[in-house]
């Protein structure tokens, strides 16, 4: 798919998807008064172009055999994750307002709890290794063709357990693997060391012998192209380097709705959310 | 946020997978264990063993190495299984985690190192147990018997840490012949599993017909005047038997259970020997003193009103020869003797 041959009411649908995401994830931490709606709005618009282009699932059943993989590795991101299934039709968009209940299974990080969580993330550097196993499993074991996505954070790019599985999936020649790395530059309590720094992104990864790609992380057309482009690398894994901001949205939010720019779209402010 | 959406004729649609051929096995029964009583192996060896002939009756099973294979022994399932055995090189972290990735496919994964080298990985298996994962890990050179190598390389925490996870069952065989059995009910039982191995050979105790089942014990020393119990599992369970006999000849009669599984715990057959005994137990581990098979023991009985006294290690240990650790940091036959003795004046 080049940019170029990708319908602009496409991109304005996916688009939509995105903005849809984003307001569903802040709804759901509003009422529920906690989690981390800014990091759900970084990754957005990956989110949406991998959810409503990209990937081949079944949104009535997340087991579907032979299903790509999506794990949110940057599990604080869950609203988001949560808010992509529901858009997608496994479950009433009411329920998102149940986040972080004891009634729910909506908990403020993912657990297999749910049908479309494989494994329980939010204990960061662990979406990938996790993937590796899918990864390989497909490839190896089973032959099957699905492909396997996980979305990291830039702040968990620091963990040990990030650079283990890199290696390993080089050495696997993990070409059905994707990772996503949501570079918002900023962590819980201060800019990431290398903030948004894509060159010696592009260098790390290149450097261990991954398919680097940098790209802007809400140019829609951008994604899709970089997507297709890493369905199409053969004998390494790729990895999309999404240079993103918190406030992508919100920014011309504000400019719409001058004064809102601390608050949450129900006006109710609760105690206020955390921003990493 | 929501003045963002702009109005356009729907044009997505969500691409559902290319169906493929739903793969069905049936498990066959592990072959008898190949070991007799009297001969003698490291119970590394026969998880090894164990796991090979494992590997040709359960085609889910994978195996999952951090380059200890010929350590542990996973070098003969991976020989003969190579599309199901990873090697992660020196990268406990991912083996855990890649783990998880495929039993979240199905798949029955054994990631094997040494005991004391899946700490680092804890946090990934913290996350496993959280998942409710079907990952079995095992580790292997458990405790001051490994000898000369030293502490750095003594898994003497393990048992505490897996425990410590609800829904992990803990297995620690002290022979062959229930190693090779436990390694088969590990990979049909549903959920985690940790089994515990160690390094130096000892005797096989149990004919390849015997009977385990996780959460049961073997009563292996009784009589009907026993004064006190000795639980114990692995090197001290050898150690435990010799104290009997020296006990024994000097006139003290007491039972050894093998409590081959820790976790769930065989709390009947523990109240009832105690019963026997007076209410008194003696528990000796080659583990840390705080979390272990001692502790174990007391959870399960301790309200029951039974006095339950622990052997285990209670310093960073050393190199030296196996047995000399045994004995000087005092889980060994003699301290066993004393302590008992002490315990009965």
């Amino acid at each position: 798919m080049a940019g170029s041959t990708i319908p602009s009411e496409f991109v304005t649908e996916l688009h939509n998807r995105a903005t849809q995401l984003r307001i569903d994830s802040v709804r759901a931490t509003s009422e529920a008064g906690s989690g981390h709606p800014s990091s759900c709005c970084s990754a957005a618009d990956i989110v949406a172009t991998l959810f409503f282009s990209v990937m081949h699932y079944d949104p009535k059943n997340p087991k579907a055999p032979n299903s790509d993989r999506f794990i949110l590795s940057k599990g604080h991101a869950a609203p988001l994750l949560y808010a992509a299934w529901a858009e997608a039709g496994l479950f009433p968009k009411g329920d998102l307002l149940k986040l972080r209940t004891l009634a729910s299974d909506l908990e403020g990080h993912p657990t297999p709890r749910l049908s479309f969580v494989d494994m329980a993330t939010g204990s960061l550097g662990q979406g990938l290794p996790v993937g590796i196993g899918i990864a390989l499993n497909a490839k190896y074991i089973d032959k099957l063709d699905h492909r396997t996505y996980v979305l990291m954070g830039d702040g968990e790019s620091v963990e040990g357990s990030v650079w283990e599985a890199v290696e390993a999936a080089r050495h696997h020649q993990l070409d059905n693997l994707c990772v996503i790395v949501d570079i918002n530059r900023l962590g819980q309590s201060d800019p990431t060391m290398l903030q948004h720094d894509m060159e010696a992104y592009h260098s790390r990864w290149s450097g261990f012998g991954w398919h680097a790609i940098v790209v802007d992380g809400h140019d829609l057309d951008a994604l899709l192209t970089a997507f297709d482009e890493a369905s199409h690398v053969k004998g390494k894994p790729t990895v999309l380097l999404a240079k993103t901001l918190r406030d992508e949205a919100s920014r011309s939010w504000k400019t719409t709705r001058t004064g809102m720019e601390n608050q949450f779209p129900r006006g109710k402010r609760r105690r206020k959310p955390s921003m990493n | 946020m929501t003045s963002q959406l702009k109005p356009i004729s729907a044009s997505i649609r969500i691409e559902k997978p290319t169906a493929s051929a739903p793969s069905s096995f049936a498990a066959k029964p592990l072959p008898p264990s190949p070991y007799k009583q009297g001969d003698s192996a490291a119970t590394r060896e026969a998880f090894g063993v164990a796991f090979e002939a494992l590997g040709s009756v359960n085609p889910l099973v994978v195996g999952l190495d951090a380059d200890v294979k010929n350590s542990t022994y996973t070098d003969k399932f991976g020989k003969k299984f190579p599309d199901r055995f990873f090697e992660n090189f020196i990268a406990e972290q991912n083996m855990v985690g890649a783990a998880a990735g495929l039993a979240a496919c199905g798949k029955i994964p054994f990631a094997a190192t040494f005991a004391c080298f899946l700490t680092r990985a804890y946090d990934f298996i913290r996350m496993a147990a959280i998942s409710q994962s079907n990952i079995k890990l095992v580790g292997t050179h458990v405790g001051v018997s490994i000898g000369e190598d030293g502490p750095s390389q003594m898994g003497l925490e393990d048992i505490a840490m897996m425990a410590a996870q609800p829904g992990v069952a803990v297995l620690y065989p002290s022979d062959a012949t229930s190693t090779y059995r436990l390694v088969e009910l590990a990979a049909n039982h549903k959920g985690m599993v940790y089994l515990r191995a160690g390094r130096p050979k000892s005797p096989v105790l149990y004919g390849p017909e015997e009977q385990f089942q996780i959460g049961g014990s073997k009563l292996v020393r009784q009589s009907a005047s026993d004064a006190l119990t000795i639980v114990a599992a692995g090197v001290t369970l050898f150690e435990a038997l010799k104290a009997h006999d020296q006990l024994k000849a000097a006139g003290i009669s007491v039972r050894v259970i093998d409590l081959y599984s820790i976790v769930p715990i065989d709390r009947a057959t523990l109240i009832d020997s105690a019963r026997v005994t007076q209410g008194r137990i003696l528990t000796v581990e080659d583990h840390y003193a705080h979390g272990g098979l001692g502790d174990a023991v007391l959870s399960a009985v301790g309200s029951e009103g039974i006095r339950v006294h622990k052997l285990a290690i209670r310093a960073i240990p050393h190199s030296g020869k196996p047995e000399e650790l045994v004995d000087h940091f005092g889980i060994g036959a003699r301290s066993i003797v004393e302590a008992a003795k002490q315990i009965l004046k």
